[in-house]
């Protein structure tokens, strides 16, 4: 059920942009004919298992294979000693002493988190690569662990990566406004002691792998797999394995979801290329879902530690000081850029102009982490928005009222931030309306009483979330001014063939986001044929040149970068279109027009060239033209509008859209249990203009279940020993549709005005589930003891903590007033 | 078919929508990599490694089961539809294929062929089921694409008599 | 995810199977398989021999004892069976209630009530449920069969009285008595999920029965609760009189999802809850 109201739309009615048009995706994939990277066999492959250190941090004295080689059907092996010699280590991202991390495909020389692969085992079955495994005698002298990020940067404790000289891997002080005069004008300072942002992550169904293949004659790999960042993936490979990027052919079709989980995969996939080479045969590597657990792609924990708010009276906001602790585990690989992605959002959705934040980024003997639903702005996000609740429930300030008064207005769109940033459009006023109406807050104290009779504490709560999306890439070199990455592109071609028909490429990696379906709305509108006329080819495959530096499917920009690129590659096709029928017809451009699938003359629509004609002309029957007739053969490199950041001040406009999610939630807590359940849901999203809105309310709704999960039940628990004690499903509990609560939508619609379609991206979401749940299990609370809640994640014991003794977390708030 | 003798491997034949195969295999073999390895059934997916996700649902019979918590001998003389079996022969997809489509109840499609099996099972027992009896059926169904809402409805919808 | 090389056998009897069991070292039964196969996945154990008991239809009955004083579920009875079984909801429906809340409908379809109690896991429903219930477990072995009740049944995490080479064959639940009534509370990690901690109660002219689980490598009686119960005042005032310090009798362990202390808590709560549900459905 969906309100939908649309302001100012980009192309015109009756147009397939604007429909919710059902996916040309579908067909195969209910019919089980989807191709994920499992699916794709080459005889004589072998299978590729890992052996894993059970240490979470150990030095490796010795490697014995001899037992593991013997067994019959086992091809070979690969261990860390032969990879440093193949290989250098993969490029850093972080200046020094954080750059100095040597990583390598395997570990080299010492281990330094649970479940790192030390060495490749591969055999003729699955089965036999396992049983080669258990035989690798792999001896370690266990080292100290340390598995808090603060612990990490204390003096004494053990340092992962002795080339750095400690743990930390990225510093910075990140301050805008007068902070000073902020908290001298402030008529009350509420400080907070300290705000947690658990480890978790998205835990896409279908894990990581790959099946490569090395040509030995033109010294090329293909890898059919699930990497969702190729272009990423690629720039790490190619100078680590010694090679052009053009020997790296990165292959994927369908992909069982990503949320930024599958960014980091280039290790693994380095490990498969050598010995795809080294024992001349395709190999395959299937990860088993303890393994992905273990060692892949957590989230960032991070804590803001020692945060003070400067409030007036009259509950206007005027800025923060935090000291931000953020843990990497083990491996820099897409970090420290989470340490600059979180000022896209570092005010939130508030007018405050004074900002201090000193971020700090350790390195922990955990999983790597790496980019996940929401990356770094989530967890900004989500410190804003306890803030303001935390602020409203010490203060006496009413959540809803305290909001409207400091949201960025819709008059002051486009919106410059502290830091330069700039919001492009949205009402969040209007949004969060929209999410009280929806879920019926005028009845919330009715409800409460009638929980209460049931034993149950009932809270309402608000969460307002950015989806901050296309990034510029120049804000890396504020955490390093020596990198040379800046701006964003995405790349699309598309054609007509010599029948006519039409065929788009991309260079993006969809997981589930619809983009051949999308893809072909925008074309259709703009070739004027019908989307079923449109052919997009599923996935990514270098082979095409379709792709940029930063081709690949994450971080909320597909419907702005993607769709940028097809759009411009659509519109140079169609120039082309006419422009043949101009030649054929030797009449001004102008004179025609494309419709209904064919370009014809404006005034005589009988005088008209089908799809099938314009497309076999410059591929078949060219002759007699006095200039080259045009191609009909379009590529297109979207380039977004960006400047480079200013480096010494860290201010510039370092993501192009900004779309609005507003999400408000009913809870129940048990009294006696501390049991929590969501017993009512209502998520408002407003990502400009709107494509297909039933695709992008999926998203929304995804977004909403992954939240739900972060904030009850999804947590990587680790024990001081380093060990991973929730490394499956069993223990890591994954909502299921009995789990969910009751769901209303809404939608309006806030152009873009930078983007080439009105649109922006918003696959992400930006966590808004886990802030509404946060200040719904608080408002619950305040009629049993007040807790206040300062964790993100808030499982069953933690709760029942708060509702036992409420006085712990309401010490850790103090206000001081003038 | 009951075998008193030992062995590592057995011949099985098992029907698998509507085609019978005999197999030489091994009793460590799971089902699912007998389907998606042995047979190239490759529509049934793997999501975990603890019989947590259903990604690997199929029916035997007409039961919905985990084709990762069960070994291919154990399946020795049953009959079994997988995903491949749901549509024709020439494609046309079942009423709740259609309503999958239709309610946009796929994202990424990965656990997409187990809800399928899971809701078909369901549906032959139950053909107008509830909300909440679509819940429980598909409980045991992962997704961390949807959050299961199209998919409930679009389940119930089949139950209803068609599309919304 | 990949089982290490293991022998087979299907057996056609009862016998034969428990043959293969007494004659093979390191053989396992193997029942509806939820948990061993996905044990022997995470090669957290790798027997020498399965021996499949698919064929063994005289363990898949459910039926009434000759008196009818018991209902007796086959050991291979699957708990979708016990859901649907019209015997069950006449005799003990509490059996089905709680079979309705074990994991999901696939395993349902799959998992056996004997595999279930046989496993032992300290999530698992069936052993706390079955030893409030008064259940008594028959055990064939090559040269005799016995019975055992519930309360000796469960020795430890995965071990029970079945020894090797032998076999669990049915279960008998007494049958419900006028005046009876059954519950079991408990928390879940979501909804039907695997249990935190939870009480299985059984009150009426028999007395009071209450068994709590999670807590330890076998499911405990409450007996002091049951004591203070014994007079037959199931207000709400006396459970929860009844129920004081009976956490700290317990030495439950500390998890990710539970301290040691939260599961106290729990249990204390869970025994409530499950008494007075079941006084209410003895008087209804």
């Amino acid at each position: 059920m969906t309100a939908v109201e649309t302001d100012a739309p980009i192309l015109s009615k009756g147009s397939a942009v604007g429909q919710s048009v059902p996916r040309k995706e579908d067909r195969r994939l209910v019919q089980g004919q989807g191709v994920f990277f499992d699916d794709v066999k080459r005889k004589g492959m072998g299978y590729l298992h890992f052996v894993r250190s059970p240490y979470a941090h150990a030095t490796i004295v010795s490697i014995d294979l001899s037992a593991a080689l013997e067994l019959p059907g086992v091809y070979g092996t690969l261990t860390g000693d032969e990879v440093a010699i193949l290989t250098d280590p993969f490029f850093q991202i972080a200046a020094p002493p954080g750059g100095h991390v040597k990583d390598y495909a395997l570990a080299v020389g010492k281990v330094r988190y649970l479940g790192e692969p030390v060495v490749a085992v591969v055999a003729e079955t699955r089965e036999l690569a396992r049983d080669a495994a258990e035989l690798v005698m792999v001896d370690y002298e266990p080292l100290e662990v340390v598995v808090d990020a603060r612990a990490a940067l204390a003096e004494g404790a053990p340092v992962l990566h002795e080339d750095c000289g400690g743990n930390l891997s990225y510093s910075g002080v990140w301050e805008w406004g007068d902070v000073d005069a902020a908290f001298a004008e402030a008529d009350h300072v509420v400080s907070i002691d300290q705000l947690h942002f658990d480890r978790f992550n998205s835990t896409p169904l279908e894990c990581g792998g790959a099946l490569v293949e090395y040509n030995r004659g033109t010294g090329q790999w293909t890898m059919y797999t699930n990497n969702q960042f190729p272009g990423f993936a690629a720039i790490m490979m190619g100078p680590a394995m010694r090679v052009g990027l053009d020997k790296l052919r990165i292959v994927t079709q369908d992909i069982g979801g990503g949320f930024g989980n599958k960014i980091t995969s280039h290790p693994q996939l380095v490990a498969c290329c050598l010995l795809a080479r080294k024992l001349k045969r395709a190999i395959q590597w299937t990860e088993w879902r303890t393994e992905f657990h273990q060692s892949m792609s957590h989230g960032n924990e991070r804590w803001f530690e020692g945060t003070e708010v400067a409030v007036k009276a009259d509950g206007t906001l005027l800025g923060f000081r935090t000291t931000a602790i953020d843990d990497a585990g083990a491996y820099l690989r897409y970090e420290p850029l989470g340490g600059v992605i979180w000022s896209q959002v570092a005010a939130g959705m508030y007018k405050w102009r004074h900002i201090r934040l000193e971020f700090t980024q350790a390195m922990t003997n955990k999983a790597p982490v790496s980019p996940n639903r929401g990356y770094s702005r989530m967890q900004q996000l989500w410190f804003t928005e306890r803030v303001i609740d935390i602020v409203a429930h010490t203060l006496g300030f009413d959540p809803v009222e305290i909001r409207r008064k400091n949201f960025v207005q819709p008059e002051d769109m486009p919106y410059e931030t502290p830091n330069g940033c700039v919001y492009d459009s949205g009402d969040y006023p209007r949004a969060m309306e929209m999410a009280l109406e929806l879920i019926g807050a005028e009845r919330i104290e009715e409800r409460r009483a009638e929980a209460a009779s049931r034993g149950k504490l009932l809270g309402l709560g608000i969460g307002s979330t950015l989806d901050s999306g296309t990034n510029n890439f120049g804000q890396s070199q504020l955490i390093n001014p020596d990198l040379q990455f800046s701006g964003n592109n995405e790349v699309a071609t598309v054609k007509l063939d010599i029948f006519g028909e039409v065929v788009v490429t991309l260079g993006t990696t969809p997981q589930g986001q619809s983009h051949e379906t999308t893809a072909a709305q925008v074309v259709a509108d703009i070739l004027h044929c019908e989307v079923d006329a449109v052919h997009v080819r599923a996935g990514h495959d270098s082979y095409w040149n379709s792709h940029a530096g930063f081709s690949g499917t994450y971080a909320s920009q597909f419907a702005v970068t993607g769709l940028g690129a097809v759009k411009g590659a659509a519109d140079m096709l169609a120039g082309q279109m006419v422009k043949l029928a101009s030649m054929v017809f030797q009449c001004p451009e102008d004179a025609i027009e494309l419709a209904d699938g064919f370009a014809r003359i404006k005034d005589n629509p009988e005088a008209a060239l089908p799809f099938m004609a314009l497309g076999a002309i410059p591929n078949a029957n060219n002759a007699g033209f006095p200039e080259d007739p045009p191609t009909m053969n379009c590529r297109f490199v979207y380039r977004p509008p960006f400047d480079v950041p200013d480096k010494e001040r860290k201010f510039g406009n370092l993501t192009l859209t900004y779309a609005t999610q507003i999400h408000a939630c009913v809870v129940e807590i048990d009294r006696e249990t501390g049991v929590t359940e969501v017993v009512d849901y209502a998520a408002v999203d407003d990502c400009g203009v709107r494509i297909n809105p039933q695709i992008v309310e999926g998203q929304v709704m995804g977004a909403t279940a992954h939240a739900i999960g972060a904030a009850l039940w999804e947590s990587f628990v680790y024990d001081e020993d380093g060990n991973l004690l929730t490394p499956n499903f069993y223990d890591y509990h994954v909502p299921h549709a009995l789990d969910m609560p009751p769901l209303k939508t809404g939608a309006f619609e806030s152009p873009s005005p930078f983007t080439p379609l009105g649109t922006k991206g918003m696959g992400e979401g930006g966590g808004g589930g886990i802030h509404c749940i946060c200040a719904g299990i608080q408002d619950a609370l305040r009629a049993a003891g007040g807790a206040i809640v300062t964790d993100s994640h808030n499982p069953y014991h933690r709760v029942w903590e708060m509702l036992a003794n409420p006085e712990r977390s309401r010490g850790t708030v103090e206000v001081t007033s003038r | 078919m009951s075998v008193s003798t030992t062995s590592t491997h057995r011949t099985i034949s098992v029907e698998i929508n509507g085609t019978t195969y005999e197999r030489d295999v091994p009793a460590s073999l799971l089902l699912v990599h007998f389907l998606r390895d042995d047979l190239d059934l490759t529509g049934t997916h793997i999501g975990c490694d603890t019989g947590s996700c259903g990604a690997c649902t199929v029916q035997l019979g007409s039961a919905a089961i985990k084709s990762c918590c069960m070994l291919a001998v154990q399946a020795d003389g049953a009959s079994i539809t997988t995903v491949e079996g749901l549509a024709s022969e020439d494609g046309e997809l079942t009423p709740l294929q259609r309503s999958f489509h239709e309610h946009h109840a796929l994202q990424c499609g990965y656990c997409t062929p187990g809800m399928l099996m899971s809701a078909t099972a369901l549906l032959e027992q139950n053909p107008s089921p509830s909300e909440h009896e679509v819940k429980v059926a598909l409980q045991g169904n992962l997704c961390r694409c949807t959050g299961y809402w199209n998919i409930v409805e679009a389940v119930v919808a089949v139950g209803e008599g068609g599309a919304r | 995810m990949l089982l290490r090389e293991v022998e087979y056998a299907r057996p056609a009897t009862v016998e034969e199977a428990i043959g293969l069991l007494s004659e093979h070292d390191g053989a396992r039964a193997l029942a509806g398989g939820q948990t061993l196969v996905n044990v022997m996945k995470a090669r957290a154990a790798s027997p020498d021999l399965l021996v499949d008991l698919a064929d063994l239809d005289e363990l898949r009955t459910i039926s009434f004892s000759a008196d009818q004083s018991a209902l007796e579920l086959g050991a291979m009875v699957t708990n979708t069976q016990v859901i649907g079984s019209s015997e069950v909801e006449v005799a003990r429906p509490i059996l089905a209630e709680v079979a309705a809340t074990i994991a999901d409908v696939q395993i349902r379809n799959r998992g056996t009530i004997g595999g279930n109690v046989c496993v032992n896991d300290p999530t698992n429903h069936y052993p706390p449920l079955l030893t409030a219930l008064g259940a008594s477990f028959t055990i064939r072995g090559a040269s005799a069969e016995r019975t055992v009740p519930a309360d000796e049944f469960f020795l430890g995490v995965y071990l029970t009285a079945v020894e090797e080479g032998e076999l669990l064959t049915k279960i008998s639940v007494p049958t419900r008595r006028p005046g009876t009534g059954d519950a079991m509370a408990g928390i879940t990690v979501g909804a039907h999920g695997t249990y935190l901690v939870n009480a299985a109660a059984t009150v009426g002219p028999a007395g009071t029965r209450i068994v709590i689980g999670c807590v330890s490598s076998v499911p405990v009686r409450a007996a002091a609760m049951e004591e203070h119960l014994a007079a037959g005042d199931l207000s709400e005032a006396n459970v929860r009189a009844a129920v004081t310090g009976l956490g700290a009798t317990l030495d439950p362990p500390s998890d990710v999802h539970a301290t040691a202390d939260y599961r106290r808590h729990l249990a204390e709560v869970s025994a409530v809850r499950a008494v007075l549900q079941a006084a209410a459905r003895a008087k209804g």
